[in-house]
């Protein structure tokens, strides 16, 4: 009898989750944006500066200004009516349900662009270029991913980074934390000896941090983390509009300009552009 | 375009490894968190019942201190602010031995200790005042009286709402993940980073609590049938 149950139950799952999954799939974003005027994305509460709730309690950064100001316009233009961009919280675990399950249209945070992740949303143009470095206590003996053998290293759940360390250092003790103030946390106790994220993320802790000099940000990168802004896989008429926007942005300079806002000398946390980068960013305009 | 299912990532590569380190994780750290929590709650539900008046106060105070927090914030407190107490070389070992999974069985079993205490209170009190005083009288101490009559009556009691309580802990260590555990619920996150599949990891993990929450609660009514006391329980639709 039990057993009989339990298969009814499943059934009954599967036949639940056949009727939820295609609903929607039928009616593009753009029409959907068009329809109800608003644009909602997906993007982080605590990663400084792409976004983040600063201390006047506005949330803000460089990823949205990028929408507020490259693609939303883009948007608007498209569409011939002026439209509203409603923010909700994504973190890693979270936000490429939040896209297939259609309650975000787009998100626009802290993604890494990688092939495994290209399989199940649409990725726009990379709009910020970093890599996996540690944040470690001034002094601390870890200087690269060479030392970390044994150590006890915290990452963000879900991250690329996490999986990198264990596929490269499977000897180093990795603690995977859900979200940045948690591992941060974690460092300035003592329960890791140092926090592995892409660079400018660990630069943005390390200046928003009560005392920033008793931290240090090192090693080179050991990744590559190229930011694109995530879409529905099939989303094409959005993306090319969000491509649009960002490649008009990179054109008319705008783009640089925002980046100058957010990490230039006296933005939040300054950052310098490499000329790489700049390549890097120019080459996918043809420039 | 509709999302493609690819249920294969749930058995190709490492998914299978890391499905099942993450049940036997999730079980280890409920089956210890269980019998903590069965022990606090024996222990605070049967000095609630007690005369001596202190006694009942601190039950008073363990219960209603650790059910009114939100098992998160206990997460964080058992594992972000007691260490801290401790000294450095004590921390350190500690952190190297697996910090985080005691500090999760500890913040779950008090937890559910402390609604466990409500239940067992509630089996002590459906026990006639009559049966302790009987037991007195027959040259029982209190505390024999207790551990003899009264506890193994009331425990045969409460079986169906101690499953509840059972059933809870089982799902509620998935909150184990915020302190880094890689229990169950961590692991499909992993399946879903390496593979972008949120769905089919989501569906593997449900079915997976599924299938060990129905586990629990088939081994629990067998326990409340074997244990049931004749003519106490009245059983409405048996078998």
């Amino acid at each position: 009898m039990m057993m009989k149950s339990v298969l009814s139950l499943c059934l009954l799952l599967a036949v639940a989750a056949a009727l939820i999954v295609p609903a929607g799939a039928q009616d593009g974003s753009l029409d959907k944006i068009k329809r109800t005027g608003v644009m909602t994305i997906g993007t982080r509460t605590g990663s400084p500066p792409f976004a983040y709730i600063n201390k006047s309690n506005e949330w803000v950064g460089f990823s949205i200004d990028l929408v507020e100001q490259l693609v939303k316009p883009a948007l608007e233009k498209e569409l011939g009516k002026a439209i509203k961009v409603e923010k909700k919280e994504s973190t890693p675990p979270t936000r490429i349900p939040l896209l297939t399950s259609n309650a975000v249209d787009l998100i626009a945070g802290t993604m890494t662009d990688t092939p495994e992740r290209r399989q199940s949303v649409e990725f726009s143009l990379t709009f910020f270029y970093t890599g996996a470095q540690f944040l470690v206590k001034k002094g601390s003996p870890i200087k690269s991913i060479n030392d970390i053998g044994g150590k006890r290293i915290a990452a963000q759940q879900g991250s690329t980074n996490a999986k990198i360390i264990r596929e490269k250092k499977p000897d180093a003790q990795l603690r995977e934390f859900p979200d940045q103030p948690a591992a941060f946390q974690a460092l300035a106790q003592g329960q890791v000896d140092a926090y592995t994220n892409d660079g400018i993320q660990l630069w943005g802790l390390k200046a928003k941090a009560p005392k920033p000099d008793d931290w240090e940000v090192v090693g080179d990168f050991f990744s590559e983390e190229p930011y694109g802004m995530a879409m529905r896989k099939g989303d094409l008429k959005l993306k090319q509009i969000v491509d649009a926007g960002l490649k008009n942005g990179l054109e008319s300079g705008k783009y640089f300009e925002i980046y100058e806002k957010w990490f230039g000398a006296k933005g939040e946390v300054p950052y310098p552009m490499t000329p790489q980068v700049k390549a890097y960013l120019l080459k996918q305009i043809g420039k | 375009m509709s999302y493609q299912f690819k249920w294969s990532v749930l058995w190709s590569g490492q998914s299978a490894t890391w499905l099942l380190q993450g049940v036997l994780t999730t079980i280890e750290l409920s089956v210890l968190a269980w019998l903590l929590a069965v022990v606090l709650g024996i222990l605070s539900g049967a000095l609630r019942t007690v005369s001596f008046a202190p006694l009942r106060a601190i039950a008073v105070f363990y219960v209603e201190f650790f059910r009114n927090v939100p098992l998160l914030v206990w997460m964080f407190f058992w594992y972000f602010g007691v260490p801290p107490l401790l000294p450095r070389a004590v921390q350190d070992w500690l952190f190297n031995h697996g910090a985080e999974f005691w500090a999760a069985v500890i913040a779950l079993g008090v937890y559910t200790g402390a609604r466990m205490s409500e239940v067992i209170r509630a089996g002590i009190l459906a026990i006639p005042r009559t049966q302790f005083e009987a037991s007195l009288a027959m040259g029982l101490t209190v505390g024999q009286a207790y551990r003899l009559i009264i506890l193994p009556i009331a425990l045969r009691l409460i079986v169906p709402p101690l499953t509840n309580e059972s059933l809870n802990l089982l799902k509620n260590s998935s909150v184990a993940l915020t302190i880094s555990v890689a229990e169950l619920t961590f692991q499909t996150r992993q399946i879903e980073t390496y593979t972008a599949k949120a769905i089919e990891a989501l569906t593997a993990g449900t079915l997976i609590y599924l299938v060990l929450c129905l586990g629990v609660a088939t081994v629990m009514s067998r326990i409340e049938r074997r244990f049931a006391i004749p003519g106490l329980i009245a059983r409405v639709g048996a078998g």
